[in-house]
C-alpha cells in the first residue's frame, strides 16, 4: 500500500524488508502484545484502508537520537498517548534502484520502555542508521 | 559447586556466537557491555539491495505537511 503523498505528489510505497522485520517483530514471543500489535498495523497498512497519522522523527532527538530523513507511525495506528499507543514503527524514505521513493521499515519497538534496560525504538532506529546506538 | 567463570575479551560492535545464535556486544547504561541480538546496518542492506537513503530535498518535499511530535 502506498503512502499518498498532499499536493498531488506521487504515492510512495510502504515496505517492510525481511530482514528488519525479523530483526525488529519476530525478536518478540509469538504471544507477545508487541508482535501481535505490529502484524495487526502491517497488515492494516498494506491493505491500505486506513489514513496514516505519520510524524516527522527528529534530526536531532531527544537521548542524542539522530533520525534524519525518517518518519514513524505509532502502534496501534490511529491512538496517540503512550499508553494507547505503546509501540511505533520508524520509516527511512530510500531510494530503489530504479530511482522510485518507498518508505522503509527500520525499527520497531516501545516508545517508552518502563524497563530502563531496554532500548526504545528511537535508539533502534538510530543504531540501524548509523551502526551504534547513540 | 562453584560456576566456572568463562572470561571473555569483547568489545563493542563484536559479534559472538552463543548456542548457535549470534549477539552483538553493546554498551549497557552503566557503562560496561551487554549481550543483544544485532541490528543490520541499514548501509549493508542498502549495499545488498542497490538502494540508498532519499535526499534530503525528497524527504522534505513528501514530509512537508507531517507534523513533529516530542519524541524522537
Amino acid at each position: 500500500m502506498p503512502d499518498r503523498p498532499a499536493g498531488g505528489l506521487p504515492p510512495v510505497s510502504i515496505e517492510f524488508g525481511s530482514v528488519e522485520w525479523k530483526e525488529e517483530v519476530e525478536r518478540y514471543d509469538h504471544r507477545s502484545p508487541a508482535r501481535a500489535q505490529a502484524q495487526s498495523a502491517r497488515k492494516t497498512i498494506e491493505t491500505g484502508t486506513t489514513k496514516l497519522d505519520w510524524k516527522r522523527c527528529k534530526a536531532d532527538g531527544p537521548g542524542a537520537t539522530r533520525l534524519p530523513g525518517a518518519r514513524k507511525l505509532y502502534v496501534p495506528l490511529g491512538r496517540q498517548g503512550a499508553s494507547g499507543a505503546p509501540y511505533g514503527f520508524v520509516f527511512q524514505l530510500i531510494q530503489k534502484p530504479d530511482d522510485s521513493l518507498a518508505w522503509n521499515m527500520v525499527a520497531f519497538g516501545e516508545r517508552h520502555p518502563a524497563d530502563e534496560r531496554t532500548r526504545n525504538v528511537y535508539e533502534r532506529a538510530h543504531k540501524r542508521l548509523h551502526g551504534r546506538y547513540p | 559447586m562453584a560456576t566456572a567463570v568463562k572470561r571473555l575479551d569483547l568489545t563493542i560492535g563484536e559479534l559472538v556466537e552463543v548456542a548457535g545464535r549470534r549477539y552483538e556486544v553493546v554498551p549497557d547504561r552503566e557503562g560496561g557491555v551487554t549481550l543483544e541480538p544485532p541490528i543490520t546496518p541499514a548501509a549493508q542492506l542498502h549495499a545488498h539491495r542497490g538502494t540508498k537513503p532519499a535526499s534530503k530535498e525528497d524527504f522534505e518535499r513528501l514530509s512537508a505537511d507531517v507534523p513533529y511530535d516530542d519524541e524522537g
